[in-house]
């Protein structure tokens, strides 16, 4: 079958040409994942420099010479750009008896005297001209003080522990409850018909901001749960309207038959869903527990609500996202979002044979 | 459904044992998200609308008193708010389009027979989507910088456009997240590609022995067949755009230059300390987004395929 389809594909869009413009069209789509991954290895140097630094993480040279740490510069001489290294810029006042009332006073006169790396012995040489215009002389360098010392400033494995204490929990909770209620949507009649489904439905839209100002009330007043992960736990085991929806639609589609079987041989309904829904029903299982898994691993609306008194229960997406508000500087930005992502990143390559085919809403629905 | 096999068409009243059981298993199964939906959902609405009749302030509620319609008269009457929803729905009236135009494309691209590698391109193409959006904006902010951004120092700045695009100013904000909500697509992604892929062979086969061309392929075969994943899509991206929570966490990013309504009842709550009139502001939104989703389940069935008689969604 395979093969009959693709000898009828049209020849323009022929396989090679279209698999080196389907990964040119990838290439420009991650340019802004290139860009967050070479920024986080750049020092905080380079990236407040604003004059034409390399777009590669790169540091100022330096040079040692008779004891003292000197910055290297692109010098322009005669003889083309050198790479010397500038030992005292000076400042060369212009004669202030000459023309007092000039409206343009001519600038002051600068000069620098330079060392050249390659040939120290040559001596101080006396460059004349504005040392200010000079560019630094920059070598490429990984600046991994942004993961390291940075990290190190959060308690990073108690904020993991907080995050994949929550997945696990929410997880068990979501999927249990939404399998079981998706599986009573999908075969079983209900009171009103399709009305509660529709409901359903309409609860997926309804406002977060409609909902907060009670929900929040409530849950300070009543069960005091301020400062406890209660409110970003104990939602999740009444089931999530998206996943039901989901895994409804993919129950409705699997064939009838084998439960009729099991219903004969007098399994009830949760045994039916057991043994014989469940083992068809990995692919959207596994989809819909991953789909979890990212929402609850960069979760911060709800954490910033509820958490943002207590420290030791903070979330990693949160305690990052405090951090990156506290220092605003792109390279320690791009360098924890790599820290928070690793571990999605890992999950979306390992189960991308199940995740990328596990959603499936069509409107044929067998029965 | 199970009734139908046991006995066809009961009196209105009269259900057999089998049908009683299996409704009581019905309710019983769906028992959990129907509490929850009336807790967590239904008693805050409730809440919230009662609260909009209220003067409740946020730091006396001692002196909270019914005051009938006039907060939502004021709503009507103020400008403000209404430039606020103006703004939210003008925005989600263009991001909306623009991310379901740009996951039908990717997926169709992506299911092309030809392509080799296609999970590892799938993984790559849904991998942005994985990044929070707080952590997604500030790299694109930083992408668009005119100082350290890869924009203007590589493709701009050659060309002599450099610094064109001011990402700081309000304009530049609502394009800045208009053109990378295309980066936030991956589940809207995923469902059209399982749609794509469930399209039988033959369905194509047959089209194009009838002749057919690849634009009236496209839009006279795929998608009238993916249309319910369309559907499904527009009602999640909704409820992204208008503030809820699905499949993707909107974080923060909606909040305060983009999310004009989000800023304005943040400002009602805090800065005004009036938290009835917060709620009929919120209410009022409530209702717009209801008359927009009325309005496409309405529509629905003139432009969503539904082989089977059931009709269901």
């Amino acid at each position: 079958m395979k093969k009959t389809l693709a000898r009828k594909t049209p020849k323009f869009w022929g396989a090679p040409s279209f698999n080196v413009f389907v990964w040119l069209l990838l290439a420009v789509y991650l340019l802004p994942v290139a860009f967050m991954i070479v920024t986080a290895f750049m020092s905080t140097e380079q990236l407040e420099d604003e004059r034409n630094t390399p777009l590669y993480p790169a540091k100022v040279v330096h040079f040692l010479y008779k004891g003292q740490d000197l910055k290297v510069y692109n010098v322009p001489t005669t003889n083309g750009v050198k790479q010397w290294a500038l030992i005292s810029p000076q400042i060369k006042p212009r004669d202030p008896g000459l023309m007092p009332a000039a409206e343009n006073p001519p600038p002051d006169i600068k000069t620098g005297q330079f060392v050249d790396p390659q040939h120290p012995e040559a001596g101080v040489i006396a460059w004349r001209g504005d040392w200010n215009l000079l560019t630094a002389s920059y070598e490429f360098s990984l600046a991994w003080d942004n993961f390291t010392v940075h990290a190190k400033a959060l308690p990073i494995p108690r904020l993991f522990g907080n995050t994949l204490f929550m997945v696990i929990v929410t997880e068990i909770g979501v999927l249990l409850s939404s399998i079981v209620v998706a599986y009573g949507f999908a075969r079983f009649p209900l009171p009103g018909g399709n009305l509660l489904f529709y409901i359903l439905i309409a609860t997926i839209l309804i406002p977060e901001k409609i909902t907060f100002l009670p929900t929040y009330f409530f849950y300070v007043a009543v069960p005091h749960w301020a400062g406890t992960m209660y409110p970003l736990i104990v939602p999740y085991f009444f089931g999530n309207a998206v996943y039901i929806f989901l895994l409804r639609q993919n129950f409705k589609g699997l064939p009838f038959d084998l439960e009729e079987a099991a219903m004969i041989d007098g399994a009830g309904p949760l045994r039916r869903l057991y043994s014989v829904v469940l083992p068809q029903s990995w692919a959207v299982i596994i989809t819909v527990s991953i789909l979890h898994f990212f929402y609850i691993w960069n979760e911060t609306r709800q954490a910033s609500i509820y958490l943002s008194t207590a420290k030791d229960l903070m979330p990693i997406s949160f305690g990052m996202q405090l951090y990156q508000s506290l220092h605003p500087i792109q390279n320690v930005i791009e360098a924890f979002t790599i820290l928070a992502l690793a571990v999605p990143l890992i999950l979306l390559f390992l189960s991308q044979r199940f995740f990328l085919q596990g959603i499936l809403i069509t409107g044929t629905e067998n029965k | 459904m199970l009734t139908d096999s046991k006995s066809r068409k009961p009196h209105k009243k009269g259900l057999t044992p089998t049908q009683r059981r299996n409704r009581l298993w019905g309710l019983a199964l769906i028992s959990p998200w129907l509490i929850g939906m009336l807790g967590f959902k239904l008693a805050p609405v409730v809440a919230t609308l009662i609260l909009s009749f209220t003067n409740y302030p946020l730091l006396d509620p001692v002196g909270t008193e019914f005051i009938g319609l006039t907060n939502f008269i004021n709503v009507f009457t103020d400008p403000k708010a209404w430039n606020a929803f103006f703004q939210t729905i003008s925005l989600a009236l263009i991001i909306i389009p623009v991310q379901i135009t740009g996951s039908i494309l990717f997926a169709t691209i992506l299911s092309h027979k030809g392509l080799k590698m296609k999970n590892t391109l799938r993984s790559l193409f849904f991998l942005p989507s994985i990044i929070p959006s707080v952590a997604a904006m500030f790299m694109f902010q930083g992408f668009l910088d005119p100082d350290i951004g890869w924009l203007d120092r590589l493709f701009l700045g050659p060309i002599g456009l450099g610094g064109l695009i001011d990402i700081y100013s309000a304009d530049g904000v609502r394009t800045m997240f208009i053109v990378t909500s295309l980066w936030s697509i991956g589940p809207g992604f995923l469902i059209m590609m399982s749609a794509l892929q469930s399209i039988p062979d033959e369905i194509h086969e047959a089209a194009q022995l009838d002749g057919a061309n690849v634009l009236q392929h496209f839009f006279g075969i795929t998608i009238p067949i993916i249309s319910p994943a369309i559907f499904f899509s527009l009602v999640l991206n909704l409820t992204v755009v208008f503030g809820g929570a699905a499949l993707y966490n909107p974080g923060d990013v909606l909040s305060t230059a983009a999310s004009s309504l989000d800023g304005y009842l943040h400002y009602a709550i805090f800065d005004l300390q009036k938290l009835g009139y917060a709620s009929s502001v919120s209410w009022t939104f409530f209702m717009f987004v209801m008359v927009i989703v009325l309005t496409l389940f309405g529509t629905a069935k003139y432009w969503v395929y539904f082989p089977d008689a059931e009709r269901q969604l």
